[in-house]
């Protein structure tokens, strides 16, 4: 039924269909993600001078962002916010959430939503909402409550403001590792609980010995996609503090955006990104070896 | 020793009470205290209850502020890259499901790696190629759309245009929406269009007749996703657009916000709820598809 020439026809009509997904891609990401290593060894800016006429500089860009402090700076605050609120506080608050949810608590529907509902709130609006929970000093709600419990208020976004971008974005993203992780939960298989308990073991044990290793997999491909997508995350952080106060919450994608952006040297800042597309590149190709893909 | 067990289980059963109540406060204080701000007569910055009741601060955001055309604009934009996505993805999808081709392999990698780039260092480069091509067609176009040409411009420029802004929040969902169709399309068996080739349909009414309707419940996967990704993003209209009959809700929020000496936070609450409404219903939708999406194909 199938001959050669049929399916080669076939193959040739299957192109077409994909070629108006290809070419967006090709024209709108990819050439982007190589144009961004030449324009990273140019001093193209977007005033001036250099926009008339760039000229090429090699490593220059690259020498001069390792030597940048503002650089190393936002390297070390990315690596703080991606393992403060992805790894650790999403991961265990969602983790929390979903065996929580397991044991038969009334209007499990309810808390569900509420713990998803952030995940639904876009970047600005999170970012304006906790303004109001830590901007403004003594007047903010974060410092009402501390005040209504006896305790000392503090100008939290000026006090602590690494480790409060760390707590919206856990806040953030709790619903989405609380889902993925009930569903890891659901796979493990109801027999080997029911052998654990007849073998005596407490609930601890049960936790340690078989619920965490049959879920590592699980685990491990969360971290891995929510590490690369918190690196990404850019308004969030930009709508609540914009990088500051100082450069304390600059991460990388805040970082590049005010070399390019706001100080409108393109070229600098391509290399900046070069760095970042560099790294979050080495994660996916990690990402997509652990999902071991049969395509 | 069943009594012990049961005490236990109790125990650990108003532990998880505990623990959700503490996170679920955690999560909703913010959105108590928006709701509450957005029709509060005297609103402030902090939580507090209502002096009195009023919805003045939503006929406000339609009347006094550029509210409508914000929200137009995002729907507008918003809408067309989804549809735009649905049409590409569907078709791609199908395609990749069914090829056998050498590229079919490394495409799908491809797209895979694609979705962790960060958009803000793609940006860069982006804007420059945007920038490129907003020239080129601007000096195309000046000739021939004399008076209208910044109107025209408005509509069909890469740069602080409609059509740029689309074309580039589409791109950015694409392969998710490829992925998601693919997946789809692996699920849906030849029979069907086998049955409709031995008939002697062609590609397009096998598209049409067959295809279309068993890949609707695949496509409103792909179309949610989209929507609620473009609906929040923030960065593409911050740098994508500058004239102000442009704005979309997100910047118009982040805009308002930024007038310190004179924020009315009942108006920006207001303008928050607005823009979160949307963004809530697509969520709630999609929330069935959150799974099989994020682990992108762990079953292949």
């Amino acid at each position: 039924m199938v001959t050669d020439a049929f399916q080669k026809r076939k193959e040739r009509q299957l192109l077409w269909l994909l070629l108006p997904a290809l070419l967006p891609i090709l024209i709108l990401t990819i050439y982007p993600a190589v144009y961004a290593i030449y324009l990273s060894m140019t001093n193209e800016a977007l005033t001036g001078v250099a926009a008339a006429k760039p000229r090429f500089l090699g490593v220059a860009n690259y020498l001069r962002l390792f030597s940048d402090g503002r650089f190393w700076n936002s390297l070390f605050v990315t690596v703080v916010f991606v393992v403060g609120s992805a790894i650790i506080g999403q991961f265990v608050l969602g983790f929390i959430s979903a065996v929580a949810l397991r044991r038969k608590v009334v209007g499990a529907p309810v808390f569900g939503a509420a713990i998803l509902l952030p995940n639904a709130a876009p970047e600005v609006v999170a970012g304006f909402m906790w303004i109001s929970m830590l901007a403004g000093g003594e007047y903010s709600t974060l410092s009402r409550i501390m005040m209504a419990l006896g305790l000392p208020w503090v100008d939290w976004l000026n006090t602590f403001p690494l480790f409060m971008v760390v707590m919206v974005n856990t806040w953030r993203g709790i619903g989405t590792a609380m889902i993925l992780l009930t569903a890891g939960l659901a796979a493990v298989p109801a027999e080997v609980y029911e052998a654990a308990r007849m073998d005596g073991a407490n609930p601890r044990q049960t936790f340690m010995r078989i619920t965490l290793p049959l879920m590592a997999p699980t685990i491990f491909l969360y971290m891995l996609i929510s590490t690369v997508s918190t690196i990404s995350v850019f308004g969030l952080v930009y709508a609540l503090t914009r990088g500051g106060p100082g450069n304390k919450t600059e991460v990388i994608s805040v970082y590049i955006y005010n070399q390019s952006f706001t100080a409108f040297q393109i070229g600098y800042g391509a290399a900046g990104a070069v760095v970042a597309l560099v790294v979050t590149l080495a994660l996916g190709i990690g990402y997509v070896r652990s999902l071991k893909v049969q395509v | 020793m069943a009594a012990i067990a049961d005490k236990r289980s109790g125990a650990y059963t108003f532990l998880a009470y505990v623990t959700l109540v503490i996170i679920s406060i955690f999560c909703l204080l913010p959105f108590v205290w928006m709701a509450l701000a957005s029709v509060d007569t005297n609103a402030k910055l902090f939580l507090k209850w209502p002096d009195g009741i009023t919805f003045e601060h939503y006929t406000k955001v339609f009347a006094e502020e550029n509210g409508v055309r914000w929200f137009a604009n995002s729907l507008f934009t918003v809408l067309s890259a989804t549809v735009l996505v649905m049409i590409i993805s569907g078709l791609g999808g199908y395609a990749l499901s069914r090829s056998r081709a050498w590229w079919k392999q490394p495409f799908l990698y491809a797209i895979l790696l694609i979705r962790v780039l960060p958009s803000t260092a793609l940006l860069v480069p982006l804007y420059k190629v945007l920038l490129t091509a907003n020239i080129g067609l601007g000096n195309m176009l000046r000739p021939i759309t004399g008076e209208y040409y910044r109107t025209v411009m408005q509509w069909f420029g890469f740069i602080d245009g409609y059509l740029g802004l689309i074309v580039v929040l589409a791109t950015g969902q694409l392969p998710l929406a490829l992925w998601i169709m693919k997946i789809f399309f692996d699920g849906v068996p030849k029979d069907y269009e086998e049955a409709a080739i031995l008939d002697g349909a062609t590609l397009v009414q096998r598209i049409h007749r067959v295809l279309i309707p068993l890949a609707l419940p695949g496509l409103a996967a792909a179309g949610l996703f989209t929507f609620m990704s473009a609906w929040g993003d923030f960065l593409l209209p911050l740098i994508l657009l500058s004239s102000p009959e442009l704005q979309t809700l997100p910047i118009g929020l982040f805009r308002a916000f930024l007038r310190v000496n004179e924020i009315d936070y009942g108006l920006l609450a207001a303008l928050a709820t607005i823009y979160l409404i949307p963004a809530v219903i697509a969520f709630s939708f999609a929330r069935r598809f959150l799974v099989q999406t994020f682990s992108g194909g762990v079953k292949g």
